[in-house]
């Protein structure tokens, strides 16, 4: 044991920590005073108020160290208040009062600012210098939507810099000038809004004083209430703290104690928040009466729905009623939404958005590993040395572990492997970016197999103790024509060899993927692939490795785990199975239907097929999103009943016969369950927008009205209910979430699970399953009369359809989809910049705005997909990944030219 | 310091500078244009605000510098040598004002009047030679530029001995190379030898220090950035004995398994960095350079790398960040260069002179270096004396040599009346002339009377010269060389500047406790000794310049 002495008191010391830190834990955070440090930064050094004197023996010489970066070792006698330190701490703040301005009463962060707390511990009673040059005239910078900055509250801790570097890695801000001439710019020298800044907001929370901040001045002390909730965007499952006042959201910070995100967040999550209460939402119940929305009571609307829903069931039976539960919505508003439709109504007609996202996820690792959820954690991105990505854009589509995943990717002793058609940002920092044709995964991936065979790569004691099905799949790997597949892909196979060596030889390789890959014909068989290369080098079962889907929605992950599936109830049991039904009809006291229902696009099929009388749909825009608007928009139309759940009349509303309002995240509690299994406590902060409820309780509410008892919505006593029949939930209450959830699964005295399958699988052993590449019917059909291959991806700024982000400030950042297209095709097209570009395909037509770049290839193009005035859906088709039923979106055949219209939506 | 730059700089390898293409694309205005520092960082995959925050950092990079066509040097001892004022009037005769820009020390302490036009260095007489010089038609039976100065040996002739030829010079550099590599570093740390640049360091130890660091790339660097003014001791190694040097780096790479060799030249030397690298060339002509040196199994080349313009770029860590392509703030330490140093890999930080010694320690066996000098300071030592010396040059003497002798017999006494010297650059003590006889030329001779040996330059205030005008420049130089990364240098040095000046040029007075505080505050809290060391020449005026300096202060 090593001691090291404070006062000349002795206190057991740590290797590698600093004397700052060895300080803090033995004598409370405020002995010493810090100015540059940060809970979330790497030590730094510059403002030196941190000072201590040290000896290196007792009553020895003493040296003045910063306690901030100078480890602790033992044997040293540490001073942190000694005569001298408190002057030289004095008189280092006395020397940054001069030039700062002495206006705290009128500075934003009066009250909560690190200097004047400093100020006020140091006990500055006068600045004795004379007047000297200063900055004080520094000019504000609110060019930003939501960025702003004062620097003449600079104080030089490069606290923005350094967030802007180690935590983002966006490299906006730096220094320029040296001296006491330094001062932070923005890009160029240039305003937040004209430099490439993503408004992640993590300098405005590093700032200690109002030199960088937001417009909704986060760091004041305005509010009376600080919430902590997570976030509803994608699914990170960010912790966010949410400030309050008399009833209304003032900003929105990340808590740096969040094991999900350590005070990191991003523009949507910490600043696109305003949709909450904005005009456009609903405020009523209402019903289409001659081709009207007619505001109603809510027990009006309860009546006729009940009443609609009830005449179906006896004359069609309950398979003519169908549910689209939400991923925005919370567990146990999911729970309720299955159980109402397994239980009021009687049918496995329930599915929801993940049909449209992870549903291959889901099917393929359950087929492989037994279980469809991410096997590890974000946070394993300590421990790994590989990481695979494929068909993700993480640093726009999953901000914050982009991040994470791009600050892997920078370090030169990592390997990064990103497999996608574009060059992303992650793409430009990797090792290895494969940059292959869209829709050709399986061929790649099996390239990928067939090498680490063939170098001798694979894990041979994991694959004999923990697999089955290796001799098979050897052979039908070895088998498979390299030559064709490089053509195939179009990824030369040196680089696709060199790629699986350094994935197979990491002593640890973890893969993140994305709709890039599910979102194709052969989703389900790519996310089976991945998970067979991970079996093949036995990366599973341990920190640091595994295959890990970046989740969508913040709750598409607890949607599935509620039953939201038409073949699997809550909990994830087959509903043909005869045992199961057993038991979900006892639980539930009813005959739980045991036939599959349908998936959602069986569901439209239904519709136009007029065997669909009634459909419900909380939370989704399937107009917007679902491929082949024109055909979606028939299938309503052709649903006697459509109620619609939401916030906003959206493109799927106003198909609608009855809308009833919900609520956001921000008005109702429950738990969202994030892409890594952690299951989070949503907590309310304002009450529901007026006119609405929270979606649970109209959930309880429809239950009750068609004579089903149901307690009103609260999530711990449901919670209860789910612990019961939900395995994986067992050991899950409302007070043990705590501040940063459980990861399922949960044993029933509360311990959860960082990493599954460490010592076997569900099914005992992992599976090792084969599948050739196939062209998709899509390109097969129409690539010679359509020849560009069209993509879609998101944004960083833009929520899928955008029906919130739309509705927030992001709209002034981005306000219109865009096509990207390559330079060399742009020419050929006679495309410029910014051009509307004619894309057609066998479906339609859209007009958008051209963005030249290299990101794509020839002959490949790439699409945003928010905004309602483009619907880019008349463009995709109706091939669906062959297994789950997934969308094709991530390959359309199109045609292109410079459009002669003007901006407008085009259908046929 | 960012690690992510480091790696992202480092990615695209020495071959493609960051730093390098960036002196480049100075060249033809005398700052990087915005697109370009646009594509840069691009390239690089860092800011935008990387590339610019980097290039606004440097003299000869910011955009300041645009349209500078000759330089005029600031250095302390052509301004105690008061010469400057006609280097600037008569190349206002020939230069727009905006085309004149200044360099801090060109080394040309021994005859001042010192300018830079056109990547070459000027001084004494050529100032009365615009007429010449500007045409740029160089004669080279008689180059303008070329300048003399006396180089004498006190005792033993060591780091100024003639070459001879490559083979020769070199090869106990290929008999190193048939040793083992430990047995090798063993001689330097039984030498004892003690960095050149200032610090004192045992280089044995921070050779071993890398030496012990795994990793497949490590650097070994020398600093050639002699940014004290008044010093040109590593000048005259770079121009005339630059062999010395680059065995030394051979000698560090074989020590420590480094591989590559960079010498960081500083911009106000043009002609050091060309000597250097035909010296470069001559060793690669000859095949010491490259794979597999002599069949050692030892990989090595050198690479220059310009600076441009920046004294805190001397201090190894800034350097390193230099480099890079970072802003030269200074970096924390630990880590230490040896375990994270370039592109965040083991490196090896060495001064000039530093690396000059080992040439004798290898062939002569450490114990022989050992042997000279005194107990704690072994071996020789380079002493640059200025102009207003009868006899100014550089001088070896051995470690332990008087001061006196320094000054009286081999400088042959001042020509004018001297009331102090700087010794050791501006963070180097103020030597009154009355402690002359108290010193000699080791470490701890000067560190126990309260100064500093440092670099070993030495530099004459004359008499005339008021001391509280030598503060005002020195706090000058110290605010505007400094990085700004610490508060207590940045804004410390700025005040500190301010209140000279208002002190020399109003009737204030300075409150003494205040310029207690502020001495304290730059000693105890800045990061580095920049900061850190500005102090001392200050208190060393205080307190042998009192009856001077009173009038300033209440």
């Amino acid at each position: 044991m090593k001691l090291a002495y404070i006062n000349n008191e002795p206190f057991e010391i740590t290797e590698e920590e600093t004397i700052l830190s060895f300080i803090k834990r033995y004598k409370g955070e405020n002995l010493v005073p810090t100015l540059c440090d940060s809970p979330i930064l790497d030590p730094f050094g510059s403002c030196r108020v941190c000072s201590v004197e040290v000896a290196s023996e007792k009553n020895g010489k003493v040296k003045t160290m910063a306690s901030c970066h100078a480890p602790v070792a033992g044997g040293q006698y540490i001073f942190p208040n000694s005569e001298s330190i408190i002057k030289l701490r004095k008189n280092i703040i006395e020397l940054v009062l001069t030039d700062h301005p002495l206006d705290c009463l009128t500075c934003e962060v009066n009250g909560n600012c690190e200097l004047q707390t400093v100020a006020a511990q140091v006990g500055i009673r006068e600045v004795r210098y004379p007047n000297g040059e200063t900055h004080l005239h520094r000019n504000k910078d609110l060019s930003h939507p939501y960025m702003t900055s004062d620097l003449s509250k600079c104080i030089h801790c490069y606290r923005c810099v350094r967030a802007c570097d180690e935590v983002q890695g966006q490299f906006i801000l730096s220094m320029a000038g040296r001296g006491f001439d330094s001062h932070i710019i923005k890009g160029i020298d240039q305003s937040f809004l004209d430099s490439d800044c993503v408004s992640c907001g993590a300098c405005a929370q590093a700032c200690p004083t109002s030199a960088i901040s937001d417009i909704f001045q986060s760091k004041s002390n305005l509010a009376t209430e600080k919430t902590r909730t997570i976030c509803t965007y994608c699914g990170v499952g960010c912790n966010l703290e949410v400030a309050s006042y008399n009833g209304k959201i003032l900003s929105i910070q990340a808590p740096y104690n969040a094991e999900v995100n350590q005070g990191h967040a991003c523009i949507k999550g910490r600043y696109a928040f305003k949709f909450y209460n904005h005009q456009d939402r609903l405020n009523s119940p209402m019903i289409k009466r001659n081709g009207a929305f007619e505001k109603v009571s809510w027990d009006d609307a309860y009546a006729f729905i009940s009443s609609k829903l009830s005449s179906f069931k006896e004359e069609f039976g309950p398979d003519s009623i169908a549910g689209i539960s939400s991923s925005r919505c919370t567990n146990e508003e999911n729970y309720l939404m299955q159980k109402f439709i397994r239980t009021v109504i009687g049918t496995n007609n329930i599915d929801g958005c993940a049909r449209v996202c992870h549903s291959p996820t889901a099917l393929g690792m359950q087929t492989v590993f037994g279980t469809g959820a991410a096997t590890n954690s974000i946070d394993d991105l300590k421990d790994t040395n590989c990481i695979l990505v494929i068909g993700a854009n993480p640093t726009s589509a999953h901000p914050v572990t982009g991040a994470k995943l791009k600050q892997f990717a920078m370090k030169s002793d990592n390997v990064s492997i990103v497999i996608d058609p574009r060059r992303t940002e992650l793409a430009k920092y990797a090792t290895h970016h494969l940059a292959l044709r869209p829709g050709t995964n399986v061929a790649l991936l099996n390239m990928m197999m067939f090498y680490i065979i063939s170098e001798g790569l694979i894990d041979t004691s994991f694959i004999e103790n923990r697999t089955e099905g290796f001799e098979l799949f050897k052979a039908e790997i070895q088998a498979i024509d390299i030559e064709a597949l490089e053509n195939i892909t179009g990824v030369n196979r040196e680089q696709v060899k060199v790629a699986a060596i350094a994935y197979a030889i990491a002593p640890n390789a973890m893969s993140f993927h994305g709709l890039g890959v599910t979102e194709h014909s052969q989703g389900t068989f790519t996310v089976i692939q991945i998970a067979d290369l991970a079996l093949l080098t036995g990366n599973i079962g341990r920190r640091g490795v595994g295959v890990n889907p970046l989740r969508g929605q913040n709750n598409v992950q607890g949607s599935a785990d509620m039953g939201v599936q038409p073949h699997q109830g809550a909990g994830y049991f087959d509903v043909t199975d005869d045992e199961v039904n057993k038991k979900y009809s006892e639980f539930y006291g009813v005959n739980m239907p045991n036939k599959i229902g349908y998936k959602i696009p069986e569901m439209f099929d239904a519709a136009l097929a007029g065997k669909l009388k009634a459909i419900w749909i909380i939370g989704e825009d399937v107009v917007q999103t679902d491929p082949n608007t024109q055909k979606v928009i028939q299938a309503l139309e052709n649903t006697d009943l459509v109620i619609v759940q939401e916030l906003f009349m959206t493109e799927t509303a106003k198909y609608a016969d009855v809308i009833l309002p919900g609520t956001s995240f921000l008005e109702k509690s429950g738990t969202f369950t994030n892409g890594e299994r952690r299951v989070q406590a949503v907590r309310q902060i304002v009450e529901p927008f007026e006119g609405s409820k929270p979606d649970g309780q109209i959930m309880v509410d429809i239950i009750n009205k068609m004579g089903f008892p149901q307690a009103d919505y609260t999530p711990d006593e449901l919670l209860k209910e789910i612990a019961q029949i939900v395995p994986f939930f067992a050991g899950i209450t409302w007070e043990r979430l705590g501040i940063n959830g459980l990861q399922w699964p949960v044993t029933k005295d509360g311990i959860d699970t960082k990493i599954l399958h460490k010592k076997d699988f569900p099914g005992g052993k992992g599976y090792f399953e084969f599948h050739a590449w196939e062209e998709t019917m899509e390109l097969q059909s129409y690539a010679k009369d359509y020849p560009f291959v069209l993509t879609t991806n998101r944004d960083l700024v833009h929520y899928n359809c955008g029906t919130m982000t739309r509705r927030t400030a992001n709209e002034e950042i981005l306000s219109e989809d865009y096509l990207m297209i390559n330079p060399e095709d742009a020419k050929i097209k006679g495309i410029d910049n910014g051009d509307f570009v004619c894309v057609e395909s066998p479906r339609g037509k859209v007009n958008i705005k051209a963005q030249i770049t290299d990101e794509v290839k020839k002959g490949i193009l790439s699409t945003t997909f928010h905004f309602p005035e483009i619907m880019i859906n008349n463009l995709t088709g109706d091939i669906h990944d062959s297994e789950a039923m997934c969308p094709e979106y991530k390959v359309v055949a199109v045609r292109i030219r410079k459009s002669k219209g003007e901006y407008n939506q085009i259908s046929t | 310091m960012s690690i992510n730059l480091s790696e992202l700089s480092g990615r695209k390898g020495l071959e493609n500078s960051l730093f390098d293409k960036m002196g480049k694309l100075s060249q033809p205005t005398g700052t990087p244009g915005v697109e370009e520092l646009k594509d840069l960082a691009d390239e690089f995959l860092i800011g935008r605000a990387n590339t610019y925050g980097t290039a606004t950092f440097y003299d000869f990079l910011k955009p300041d510098n645009k349209g500078k066509k000759v330089y005029i040097c600031n250095g302390t001892a052509c301004k105690c040598a008061g010469t400057q004022q006609k280097v600037e009037a008569e190349l206002g005769e020939h230069f727009n004002e905006d085309e004149i820009g200044h360099m801090t020390c060109l080394g040309r302490c021994h005859e001042n009047s010192a300018f830079q036009y056109n990547g070459k260095n000027y001084s004494g007489n050529s100032i009365h030679q615009l007429a010449d010089i500007i045409p740029n038609t160089i004669d080279p039976e008689n180059d303008l530029s070329l300048d003399s100065y006396h180089v004498i040996v006190h005792g033993r002739e060591i780091l100024t001995e003639a070459f001879t030829n490559i083979r020769e010079y070199y090869a106990p550099f290929i008999k190193a190379l048939k040793m083992d590599s430990a047995t090798v570093l063993e001689e330097i740390k039984i030498s004892n030898i003690r960095g050149r640049g200032g610090a004192g360091f045992p280089m044995g130890l921070k050779l071993e220090f890398c030496r012990k660091a795994e990793n497949d790339t490590k650097f070994i660097i020398c600093n050639a950035d002699e940014g004290d003014p008044g010093a040109y001791s590593d000048r005259y190694l770079l121009e005339k004995r630059p062999h010395s040097v680059l065995f030394g780096m051979l000698i560090s790479a074989y020590v420590t398994h480094a591989s590559h060799g960079i010498l960081y030249i500083r911009a106000e030397y043009p002609e050091a960095a060309i000597l250097v690298q035909e010296a470069i060339d001559s060793l690669r002509s000859e095949g010491l350079i490259g794979e597999n040196i002599e069949n050692s199994g030892l990989n090595f080349d050198f690479k220059i790398i310009r600076a441009q313009g920046s004294y805190i770029c001397g201090e190894e860590t800034a350097l390193i960040n230099s480099i890079e392509g970072q802003r030269p703030e200074v970096r924390i330490r630990p880590p230490f260069p040896a375990h994270q140093g370039l592109f965040n890999k083991p490196t090896t930080v060495s001064n000039v002179e530093t690396l000059a010694a080992l040439h004798f320690i290898i062939e002569n066996g450490g114990e022989n270096w050992k042997s000279i000098g005194t107990e704690r300071s072994s071996g020789t030592k380079l002493v640059s004396l200025d102009s207003f010396f009868n006899r100014p040059g550089i001088y070896e003497v051995e470690m332990g040599t008087p001061l006196s002798v320094v000054v009286n017999v081999l400088g042959g006494g001042f020509k004018s009346k001297v009331k102090a010297l700087q010794i050791g650059g501006p963070l180097g003590g103020l030597v009154p002339v009355s402690e002359i006889d108290t010193l000699a030329i080791d470490f701890e001779s000067f560190s126990n009377a309260g100064f500093l040996l440092g670099h070993a330059s030495i530099v004459c205030i004359p008499e005339d010269f008021p001391i509280m005008n030598f503060i005002e420049h020195l706090f000058d130089f110290a605010s505007y060389e400094s990085c700004g990364k610490c508060f207590p240098c940045r804004l410390g040095t700025k005040r500190a500047h301010e209140l000279s000046v208002k002190a020399i040029r109003s009737d204030y007075k300075i409150d003494r406790l205040l310029f207690d505080d502020l001495l304290n505050t730059l000693e105890q809290g800045s990061l580095c000794a920049h900061g850190g060391g500005i102090p001392l020449p200050v208190r060393n005026a205080l307190q042998y310049f009192e009856p001077e300096l009173r009038e300033y202060f209440n």
